[in-house]
């Protein structure tokens, strides 16, 4: 929780197991085949101290400079988000996935950073896997191994509004992340509503 | 701003954790009529990062019987069970694990060891405490305790773990038993004792 770290070597894999209401933000530049995986656990520091990657509003920017740092080029930078689930009916737990995934989704956004795919929200926790330069995936308890992103998929970076980077990630990541893609957009509502 | 433990402050948690589990396991014992043992409670204050691990493995699937506790302190109490221990408790209450009614006396299980344990700590520094009802969920080790510490205590630099362990000897049954109070949570458990925590 709280951690970040980012590999260049090819077929390293980045885990992390048991995301809740966290987040597991890949952030990769699959031609050099660079990825980082940082575990978001809160939406917005709100000026308290920590390991940046506790926070979305220090991870994602703290997450792309570690990748640029390793050889990354920015604009070859898609992310993926796992997590982001409401675990517990009770309580303000509930809204901690859904303030997690947003706070990212808006921090990449500002960073100009296009989301790939996600698997957030619903209410199981998943295990997120990075395998460099082979493989991004996401898988919840008794479920199917999802493959969020490899390079075998097309690349095409979309840079506009939250509701647009939703579409171009359900044409580039294919059916099985459709269903992911559905609660997201109604995540992204229920957001929006707030908002 | 974080809250820092003195060796003495961790102590006297480990201590009421004791005697509070140690009342928890009478009434389970009672309930189950089996007996039922129970380590050293442990009371560690961790940087999050190795905070699950110390629980527990987050990729196990384990089934979490959770309470919140508000009152004069604001705390969360979660149980954790694995599967041959929710069967196990499931045969001794005479109900078939995984149906409604198995869930249901699961739920009671959480309701007396977490009432009992609150209880004990009540009396113990006068504290007014009122457990919710239990909320049950099966999944990852990982996605249950992280998710419960985000939402409690993980805004702070090192988050406090009261933790125990119920075991039914002959059996393998297991139960984890986790006391997550918030930092005013820790001050006023302490405050009774003449221990108050300091700001650093």
């Amino acid at each position: 929780m709280g951690e970040m770290v980012v590999s260049t070597t090819p077929g390293a894999e980045l885990v992390a197991i048991g995301l809740g209401s966290c987040i597991g933000l890949v952030l990769t530049d699959l031609r050099l085949g660079i990825a980082g995986l940082a575990h978001i656990v809160l939406p917005d520091s709100m000026g308290k101290p920590g390991p940046v990657a506790k926070f979305a509003n220090l991870a994602v920017p703290a997450l792309i400079e570690k990748l640029l740092a390793a050889g990354a080029e920015r604009r070859h930078l898609q992310a993926v988000l796992i997590g982001g689930a409401q675990m517990f009916i009770t309580g303000s737990t509930m809204e901690i996935g859904v303030r997690n995934t947003l706070a990212v989704r808006d921090a990449l956004g500002g960073a100009g950073i296009p989301i790939f795919s996600e698997d957030v929200g619903g209410s199981s926790g998943r295990t997120a896997r990075v395998v460099i330069g082979r493989d991004v995936s996401s898988q919840a308890v008794g479920g199917p191994r999802l493959s969020l992103l490899s390079p075998g998929q097309p690349a095409r970076p979309s840079r506009g509004a939250v509701g647009g980077r939703l579409t171009s990630a359900r044409d580039l990541a294919g059916d099985y992340t459709a269903t992911a893609l559905t609660c997201a957009a109604a995540l992204l509502l229920c957001g929006s509503i707030r908002l | 701003m974080s809250a820092s433990y003195t060796e003495t402050q961790l102590d006297a948690l480990r201590e009421l954790a004791n005697i509070a589990s140690g009342t928890a396991a009478t009434s389970l014992s009672q309930m189950l009529g089996h007996q039922v043992d129970m380590n050293v409670p442990m009371a560690t204050a961790v940087p999050l990062a190795g905070a699950v691990e110390l629980i527990g493995d987050p990729a196990d699937v384990v089934t979490a019987i959770i309470l919140t506790v508000t009152g004069d302190i604001t705390a969360v109490v979660v149980l954790l069970v694995h599967p041959t221990g929710v069967k196990t408790l499931s045969t001794l209450l005479g109900v078939e694990s995984g149906t409604e009614v198995g869930d249901s006396a699961l739920g009671e299980i959480g309701n007396i060891i977490g009432a009992s344990y609150l209880n004990a700590i009540s009396t113990m520094t006068g504290l007014a405490l009122a457990p919710s009802t239990p909320t049950l969920i099966s999944d990852l080790l990982g996605a249950i305790v992280e998710s419960t510490l985000a939402a409690t205590v993980a805004e702070e630099e090192n988050v406090l773990i009261v933790d125990s362990q119920l075991q039914l000897p002959g059996e393998s049954c297991e139960i984890t038993f986790m006391l997550l109070p918030q930092q005013n949570g820790a001050s006023n458990l302490l405050a009774p004792l003449g221990l108050a925590i300091g700001e650093v």
